[in-house]
């Protein structure tokens, strides 16, 4: 049993039952209510898609080389992740700092081209009350980005000030950015269906 | 060794990387070609093939412990049933404008 481990079991370790520590427990739990809150809206779109009279050509008031850039970047950031998971497992700080870096800087990249894409709808007069179509368009992309925007603030918080916690236990700071790595994954395969479903159908 | 298993893991990364970026390329030309209801067809599984590799290979499903898998299957039995809980009532709804007019 670690150090830290005396003060609240298993956070560093396994259970022997679940196989799992706390950490990796909690956030699959979470991702699983995360699959629920994103699964509705997707409901919602097929239920409001089936369900209507006429769809709009969703690719004709898409952006879709955008979407597609978009889909590039977050895909590169979740590599860019395991790279610096890899590297912190190996002590390489200098290394496990630069990818982390890089998946903020493209997870900022992400932001800036889907405001851009925002600015492109209000330009051309698309609201969300415009149609069924554009309110499921920015209430989806909108809750994709304010994870995104979560994930940043994580992200930054493991490269930044919570870099104070790999001195109090190296594998308790591992098996946390472990976690964060798992959720901005999981934000990945969000986008994908997202991409697909609302771009390209 | 552990060298070793560290280059194969990263081209294994790379290889799903752009696996990743392949699929989403054929989604992005199946969708222009305009295939009507086929394309749906195709691209939904497709997408599902897409976001299943980067959950098997970068979430590490491929060697999650039984509690994860269990926790996954019970969303997604949940999930499932509740996107076809309503799906009767739209089968039966009106689907024309003149058919609105009936009820």
């Amino acid at each position: 049993m670690q150090e830290s481990d005396k003060f609240l079991p298993y956070i560093v370790n396994p259970r022997e039952d679940t196989g799992l520590y706390n950490a990796k427990f909690g956030i699959w739990l979470f991702l699983a209510s995360e699959v629920m809150l994103f699964g509705s809206l997707f409901s919602a779109y097929i239920l409001l898609r089936v369900g209507s009279f006429t769809w709009p050509v969703q690719s004709d008031l898409q952006n879709v080389p955008i979407g597609a850039i978009n889909s590039v970047i977050l895909l590169s950031s979740s590599i860019f992740f395991i790279r610096a998971w890899v590297a912190l497992k190996a002590d390489d700080i200098a290394k496990y700092k630069k990818f982390m870096y890089l998946v903020i800087l493209f997870a900022f990249l992400f932001l800036c081209l889907k405001s851009f894409e925002y600015y492109q709808h209000f330009s051309h007069n698309e609201f969300p009350k415009t149609s069924v179509f554009m309110a499921l368009y920015f209430l989806m992309t909108g809750l994709h980005g304010l994870h995104i925007i979560g994930g940043i603030l994580v992200n930054i918080y493991y490269v930044g000030p919570g870099m104070y916690l790999r001195e109090k236990d190296k594998q308790w700071f591992i098996n946390r950015v472990e976690v964060a790595g798992l959720y901005w994954h999981f934000v990945d395969l969000v986008w994908i269906f997202l991409f697909s479903t609302l771009y390209l159908l | 060794m552990e060298d070793t298993s560290h280059k194969d893991e990263f081209k294994r990364d790379m290889l799903i990387y752009f696996s990743i970026i392949a699929l989403t390329a054929l989604i992005i030309t199946i969708s222009h070609l305009q295939l009507g209801v086929l394309g749906i067809w195709l691209i939904v599984p497709i997408a599902c093939c897409e976001a299943s590799i980067l959950g098997y290979y970068f979430m590490h499903l491929m060697t999650k412990k039984k509690t994860v898998h269990l926790v996954l299957l019970l969303t997604v039995i949940t999930f499932i049933s509740l996107l076809f809980w309503p799906a009767w009532d739209v089968a039966y709804s009106p689907r024309t404008p003149s058919e609105f007019t009936k009820y």
